[in-house]
């Protein structure tokens, strides 16, 4: 693959040259596979952000990290290339612990309103400025504006999509 | 300060360099993890004029702030208009606290997690795209952008990494990953099996058993648990519970029935416990009766679930398929497995002229196991026993067995309880009154190990089944006889030798339950009979006999004196005979009669 090659080449230069790191949108599906026997979820999908290597996402044990597709659902299904970044990953390490203790902390974690895919929507912004395709972080709103979606609110808010990693940051830990 | 004379250039290239210089304001927002402020600059402010107004507002050195737009890190000297800040935009600002370190690997290292994969196998097919990266900081082999996440790589990754990883990383690593991929995709799972590597693996025992036993999860279970080993000893296990293993939608109604059946059981306090290891080891033979006879319910729920439960984890659900439940009624399938050692499982169906098994456990287990010992299964799994001395023996002196009994002999509420919920009972609470006082009583015989040795034999065995057919059908065809025949027929009936428990069960009537120690003769067929105090009566006779500590080893002559005397009167003179024919029925005349004329001797 011509362009594989291409790519791997820029992210071999940009790497080495440290100056640019690619960052990618991993967005799990949910609904297929044994996740969906396991967790039935309602919403979609989980999203993650990839940089440096590794795979950082929010879940209830708050910002977590790990191996990228080392979570218990682990590879993603689809991704999405959010470009480079010029953050280098100290900064971005202190950019998450800022997070980690203002907005990101483990229980402000809420189902629909503040999950996971904030989370990658922010960081995605934070590192290239572009944002996640709408139709994600739209999906908790879509579902919350149905009757449906209200009713369950409450028990929603109780809900959190965790998955196992291997360990959060700074010791977070995993379930 | 909204000169706005963009025309003159002097004046614009000033103004580039000069902070307060005429070009617009603008509002940008600068946010940070914790905090949104707005802070209005100029538009063609260079950064380090932007962060100078930054530092004031979050109260923050100038070195401190690092800030972020579009991926990019605005550097002192670039200008806002660079970068295409412009009104109404974001700028993400950190606020170093810490150094800023060279190379952040420290933390990198904490938290780049043990992926198996990680630095081993850089080349191998691997699924995972920013894969194999130890080392963020621009080192190391890159993310590969595309990434295959396929099922065939996820497989091919699977095999790689045995060979690769296998070595460096660590088992459990290893099978986490194996795990994650499993999870993701359902259909790999049948894919592995499939798969004639993982197929030769798994018909060879030995080898998954050292796999799983590599396994330090496994490796505390086991110790927890030493069914587990015993049960990963036995080839034939590992085998059915490969088979299961292939099968998923076997797998899942089995956990499923698990389940069920775990909950069942889980309300007898501390016999449950008890009931489980015991039953481990029964398991086999009961499989085979169970399989043929019966089906799902509380067979396989005790088969499924015993140790399983604490064997779940390690994924060797080793249950079988469903017996089929309306299978032929084929005593005979309780011939493969003999517990522990036994030697032949004598396939002998003969018994099956009596419908009744001696229930040597006693209701204990039959209401323990929702009334497992009650069904078909469990009947002939007891002919066949009762036929098989050996197993007997083996089943009553296992460890767990004694475990139970003296559980149960502690813990006279959890028999009485147990007792109660027997539905041999269920029609008749004086008689689970009866019970409950004769309870101590009761379980004392239980322990006592002539009683065991009683049980292992088998004419004795039969004989009970005998003589309990024989009172049940006094019962129902002479009700008022019983109370006469009772004392009559204990002194010849009973062999003697106390005996646990002679419960024999029949199908067709509730069984009769006699946790008598006595053989059998439960006189307590039916309470519909009518013959509630006799049947106590009896009961209580018989506990009293046994409480008594009997050995009254009478020899079969002795014992049936009355019907041999009986017998030669009708013209059977060939006394040897009668006397076989009479311990072979247990002293039924009847039966006796039968049995000499059908050999047909002189």
């Amino acid at each position: 693959d011509v362009n594989a090659a291409a790519d791997l080449s820029t992210t071999f230069v940009a790497m080495a040259d440290g100056s640019s790191f690619n960052v990618k949108l991993y967005i799990y599906d949910l609904s297929k596979g044994l996740a969906r026997q396991l967790s039935p979820m309602m919403l979609g999908e989980h999203t993650s952000i990839v940089v440096y290597g590794e795979e950082f996402f929010f879940g209830g044990g708050g910002i977590m990290s790990c191996f990228p597709g080392g979570t218990i659902l682990g590879m993603s299904d689809s991704t999405v290339d959010l470009g480079n970044t010029e953050v280098p990953r100290d900064l971005f390490q202190e950019y998450l612990s800022s997070l980690r203790e203002s907005t990101y902390r483990p229980e402000k974690y809420h189902l629909f309103e503040h999950n996971c895919n904030t989370f990658s929507s922010e960081v995605a912004q934070f590192l290239t400025g572009t944002k996640i395709p709408s139709y994600i972080t739209d999906l908790p709103s879509e579902v919350l504006a149905t009757p449906f979606g209200q009713a369950l609110r409450p028990f929603l808010d109780s809900v959190t999509i965790t998955p196992s990693g291997e360990n959060g940051m700074n010791g977070y830990g995993q379930w | 300060m909204a000169e706005n004379s963009g025309t003159d250039p002097a004046v614009e290239t000033n103004t580039e360099e000069n902070a307060a210089a005429s070009a617009t304001i603008i509002k940008v927002t600068v946010k940070t993890p914790k905090d949104k402020e707005e802070i209005a600059i100029a538009e063609d402010s260079s950064v380090a004029q932007f962060k100078e107004e930054i530092s004031k507002r979050f109260k923050a050195k100038q070195d401190q702030l690092v800030l972020i737009f579009a991926g990019k890190i605005l550097k002192d000297g670039d200008t806002l208009g660079q970068h295409g800040i412009k009104d109404g935009l974001t700028v993400h600002l950190v606020i170093k606290t810490a150094q800023k370190s060279s190379s952040g690997s420290s933390q990198t290292s904490a938290s780049s997690g043990p992926g198996p994969s990680q630095g081993n196998t850089a080349g191998t097919a691997n699924p995972s795209p920013a894969g194999n990266l130890g080392t963020p900081q621009g080192s190391g082999p890159s993310p590969t952008p595309t990434q295959p996440p396929n099922v065939l790589a996820g497989f091919g990754d699977l095999s790689g990494l045995s060979n690769l990883g296998m070595g460096s990383a660590n088992f459990m690593e290893l099978q986490q990953q194996m795990q994650r991929q499993l999870m993701s995709n359902p259909e790999m799972l049948s894919q592995i099996m499939e798969n004639p590597l993982v197929q030769s693996m798994m018909s060879n025992p030995d080898l998954m058993r050292q796999m799983i036993v590599a396994n330090p999860q496994m490796q505390q279970l086991m110790e927890r648990n030493p069914e587990i080993s015993h049960m990963l000893n036995n080839p034939e296990l590992m085998r059915q519970t490969m088979e299961l293993a292939r099968n998923p939608a076997m797998m899942q109604e089995m956990m499923r029935n698990q389940d069920r059946a775990l909950s069942n059981l889980e309300s007898i306090p501390g016999g449950y416990n008890a009931l489980r290891r015991m039953y481990t080891d029964i398991q086999e033979p009961m499989f085979s009766a169970a399989r043929e006879q019966f089906g799902n319910n509380p067979f396989s729920a005790l088969g499924g679930n015993t140790d399983n439960s604490g064997v779940q984890p390690s994924r060797t659900e080793n249950r079988e398929p469903l017996p089929n439940p309306w299978g032929p009624p084929d005593a005979s399938a309780a011939t493969t497995t003999t517990a522990s050692g036994t030697a032949t499982t004598t396939s002998s169906t003969t018994s099956s002229t009596t419908p009744s098994v001696s229930n040597p456990l006693g209701i204990s287990s039959s209401s323990l196991g929702n009334g497992m010992f009650n069904s078909p299964g469990m009947q002939s799994l007891m002919q066949q026993i009762s036929e098989n001395p050996q197993l007997m023996q083996n089943m009553l002196s296992a460890p767990y067995m004694r475990t139970m009994m003296q559980s149960l002999a502690q813990n006279p509420d959890i028999a009485s309880q147990v007792f109660t919920n027997n539905p041999l009972f269920a029609g008749n609470p004086q008689l689970q009154e009866q019970m409950r006082q004769q309870l101590p009583v009761f379980l004392q015989q239980m322990q006592n190990p002539e009683s065991l040795s009683v049980m292992t034999n088998p004419r004795a065995m039969r004989a009970l089944m005998q003589i309990q057919e024989g009172l049940q059908t006094l019962q129902t065809e002479a009700p008022g006889l019983m109370p006469s025949l009772i004392p009559g027929g204990m002194a010849a009936g009973i062999p003697g030798a106390p005996l646990p428990t002679g419960v024999n069960v029949t199908p067709e009537n509730p069984p009769p339950s006699g946790p008598a120690p006595a053989p059998a003769p439960t006189p307590t067929p039916t309470p519909a009979a009518g013959t509630n105090t006799a049947q106590q009566q009896l009961m209580q006779q018989m506990l009293q006999m046994f409480a008594g500590g009997n050995a009254l080893t009478q020899t079969p002559e002795v014992r049936f004196q009355q019907q041999l005397e009986q017998l030669s009167a009708m013209g059977f003179i060939n006394r040897e005979a009668n006397l076989q024919a009479l311990i072979a029925t247990g002293g039924d005349i009847n039966a006796a009669i039968e049995r000499l004329l059908g050999s047909q001797p002189s």
